[in-house]
């Protein structure tokens, strides 16, 4: 197993809008009159095109998300994005994280849509579940109230619909569903891989480390992600396991150049604004009322007002360097830094390197995609320099002979009464050969 | 864990000034808090999104005449919030057994902003109960045109200088910015608002229901109102039955605060006439 994993994550912004000074924010407000569809159209194929070219250059999976109403991550509908992923890559699996499961009306479409995902992709889906950010429920009719409570509910109704025979009924608090039965049912059993991103809160952790999911920490300082991975170390302990190595992975925006001042002059720019512009948002677009509990609300506010953390839009790039929210370097330095993040730190996984930010224009995105997997993924790598996907068997057949091989006949198949075949049910790949519907003539002749 | 300062229970802060201590009522499993004072004819307010805790100058001069209850609605004040309060039929019906335990029959009934809310929906359930309904800058009916200003996209400045008028009654009424507990409890109480009011934020049946009502109404606007536009109070006025309908010049969505006196004398004065 290599020691670490790199996973190509976009977020696919439009960028095409003012600078962070002349707007109030870059969701729920600002107008979608910014949005041009022509250069949306442009920018769409271009991001597809490089989370496909992820798969030639080697990274261990390609990822996507779901936000609403803004400028900074345009995928209100992730899983239409990972279709066509599934379409344009042939190997690498493919990260949805994630659907935000209580902003829908009936859970169980996400269900649907990923088992067909994993079905079309040969098991190639891992299935990420978020509450959305608090900026979501603005634009639907579920209060930010009740987001915890759907996003449990609607947890536990998708797995049980991937995992218990249907139909069932579900008679849920906030979701009442006469019949479930979804159809198909995915791949990966018991289900695809679930990954939980978040940001340390002590209630996700425990979440986690009950369900045995993958934690990813979302855009947070170096010290605040080694407390929240420690956490979840000890609340795993706590129920009597040790935390795999897999169960950890960082989203920490990361840019390699060729030095380290080249790589600085590259990335500023860029990363600065997926901070202060992309996250440009006022408290109360991000926390409107109810979206946490008093108790969390109050933890984190405290921790705001020790000066512990710091509101990202107004973090500068030399406090975004110092705090470790990002790592920007030479190959060498940031071999280091991931080093630390995998050895020290703990994590299984990187959200980060070789990953474009913000407005970076392609030829950048693939200048850095291309020294990542040369110069830095081969250290954290064993001597083959595969991911590890490829050295396993892969989750489905990937021919007919193959299938027809390793599975055989199918154990139910169509069959039907055909004219001329009396009270028998004759199998349709048959039905068309008279000797099969009426074994009466084969005698005689 | 380590970096977080867990906290079992949030102990509820006092505001600074006006602060009394309320009796409870232990209805349907849960504590409600309420403040009551004077005699005269029994008469209810269910408060706005705020202010709560205190004993307020305008309570004190309602109950001059009136025999005055305030209780504070689940989620706010000292009142927690249960699980099962989902929506405005839920206060109906926690108010019902509240008024039938302290032995409120028949009352005035008087709603503030989200209380007017409330209070419409309590009159359109138990509109037998009611002496005399008074809703003072309300919400809660559907507004076709131009539904206002989005309360939960202010920030809390702003919802404070929209919700004045007079600028020195706001900064005398203004939470101290660096009271944390405060901060934290007005979260709380935003929390509860949102839980009631997040969508929609109104319910068409109202308008239907509210025909039962054969007690006298009214309907108190503020002219100067730049959070719940006029056309509130307006639609109000059309949609209850035997409704006057009231404007106070020169003030904001808070007459309690703003007028006091004048708004004291407008109720009682229609209370007294109500119950001749």
């Amino acid at each position: 197993m290599n020691k670490l994993r790199f996973y190509f994550f976009h977020l696919m912004p439009y960028p095409h809008i003012p600078p962070a000074s002349e707007i109030q924010s870059t969701w729920v407000s600002l107008s979608n009159k910014y949005y041009d569809p022509h250069r949306g159209h442009s920018l769409y194929n271009e991001y597809l095109d490089q989370l496909a070219a992820a798969e030639q250059f080697g990274f261990d999976a390609i990822a996507v998300n779901e936000h609403h109403a803004n400028f900074y991550g345009t995928m209100p509908s992730p899983n239409i994005i990972a279709a066509m992923l599934v379409q344009r890559t042939k190997e690498i699996p493919i990260g949805i994280i994630g659907n935000a499961i209580p902003l829908h009306g009936n859970p169980l479409r996400v269900a649907e849509e990923i088992a067909m995902l994993d079905v079309i992709s040969g098991g190639r889906i891992i299935s990420g579940f978020v509450r959305g950010i608090g900026c979501e429920y603005f634009n639907n009719g579920i209060a930010p109230a009740d987001s915890l409570e759907r996003f449990n509910e609607a947890h536990d109704l998708i797995l049980k619909a991937w995992t218990d025979d249907g139909p069932f009924t579900w008679q849920g608090e906030h979701f009442y569903v006469p019949n479930v039965n979804p159809i198909p049912r995915p791949i990966q059993q018991p289900h695809p891989p679930i990954w939980i991103p978040g940001q340390g809160s002590l209630e996700t952790l425990q979440f986690i480390a009950e369900h045995k999911y993958t934690y990813m920490m979302v855009f947070s300082p170096l010290w605040f992600t080694k407390m929240a991975f420690d956490g979840l170390r000890e609340e795993c302990q706590r129920l009597g396991y040790d935390a795999p190595k897999s169960m950890f992975n960082a989203c920490v925006p990361t840019y390699v150049a060729e030095t380290d001042e080249q790589a600085h002059r590259e990335a500023k720019a860029h990363l600065s604004w997926v901070f202060n512009t992309g996250l440009k948002i006022p408290d109360q677009f991000f926390f409107p009322p109810g979206y946490m509990s008093t108790k969390s609300f109050r933890n984190f506010i405290g921790l705001l007002q020790k000066g512990k953390v710091k509101p990202q839009v107004n973090l500068t790039y030399d406090e975004m360097i110092a705090d470790r929210y990002i790592i920007v370097g030479s190959p060498e330095t940031v071999k280091n830094e991931l080093g630390y993040y995998c050895d020290e730190v703990g994590a299984g996984g990187m959200i980060g390197p070789g990953s474009p930010y913000g407005p970076m224009p392609n030829w950048m995105v693939m200048k850095h995609m291309q020294i990542v997997s040369e110069e830095v993924m081969p250290e954290f790598r064993e001597a083959d320099g595969l991911p590890d996907y490829q050295r396993a068997e892969p989750n489905s057949q990937r021919s007919r002979a193959e299938l027809a091989a390793v599975k055989g006949k199918p154990e139910e198949t169509a069959r039907s009464r055909v004219t001329g075949g009396g009270a028998r049910l004759i199998e349709h790949r048959l039905a068309h050969v008279a000797e099969v519907i009426d074994p009466t003539m084969e005698h005689a002749q | 864990m380590s970096y977080i300062d867990v906290v079992e229970k949030i102990d509820i802060p006092r505001p600074r000034k006006h602060y009394t201590e309320p009796s409870f009522e232990e209805v349907l499993g849960l504590p409600v808090a309420y403040r009551r004072e004077g005699a005269g004819e029994a008469t209810v307010l269910f408060h706005g999104a705020g202010f709560t805790r205190m004993w307020l100058p305008f309570y004190a001069m309602l109950a001059e005449k009136l025999d005055f209850v305030a209780p504070e609605c689940p989620g706010f004040g000292e009142t927690p919030l249960p699980q099962w309060v989902r929506g405005f039929d839920d206060l109906a019906i926690l108010y019902d057994q509240l008024f039938e335990q302290l032995e409120l029959s028949h009352i005035h009934l008087i709603g503030f902003s989200m209380g007017g809310w409330a209070a419409a929906e309590f009159a359109s359930f138990y509109p037998r109960r009611l002496k005399s309904l008074s809703l003072i800058t309300p919400v809660g009916l559907r507004l076709d045109d131009d539904p206002g200003v989005d309360i939960f996209q202010l920030s809390p400045p702003e919802v404070m200088d929209r919700l004045f008028k007079d600028k020195d009654v706001m900064r005398e009424w203004l939470p101290d910015g660096e009271d944390f507990d405060e901060g934290i409890h007005m979260y709380s109480e935003f929390s509860a608002a949102a839980r009631l009011m997040w969508a929609p934020r109104y319910n068409l049946k109202l308008e239907h229901r509210l025909q039962r009502l054969t007690c006298p109404t009214q309907v108190i606007g503020a002219e100067e109102d730049r959070l719940v536009p006029n056309a509130m109070s307006d639609k109000f006025a059309v949609v209850l039955p035997n409704c006057r309908l009231i404007r106070i010049a020169g003030t904001g969505h808070e007459p309690l605060l703003e007028r006091p006196r004048e708004l004291a004398a407008l109720l009682t004065t229609f209370i007294e006439e109500a119950t001749q």
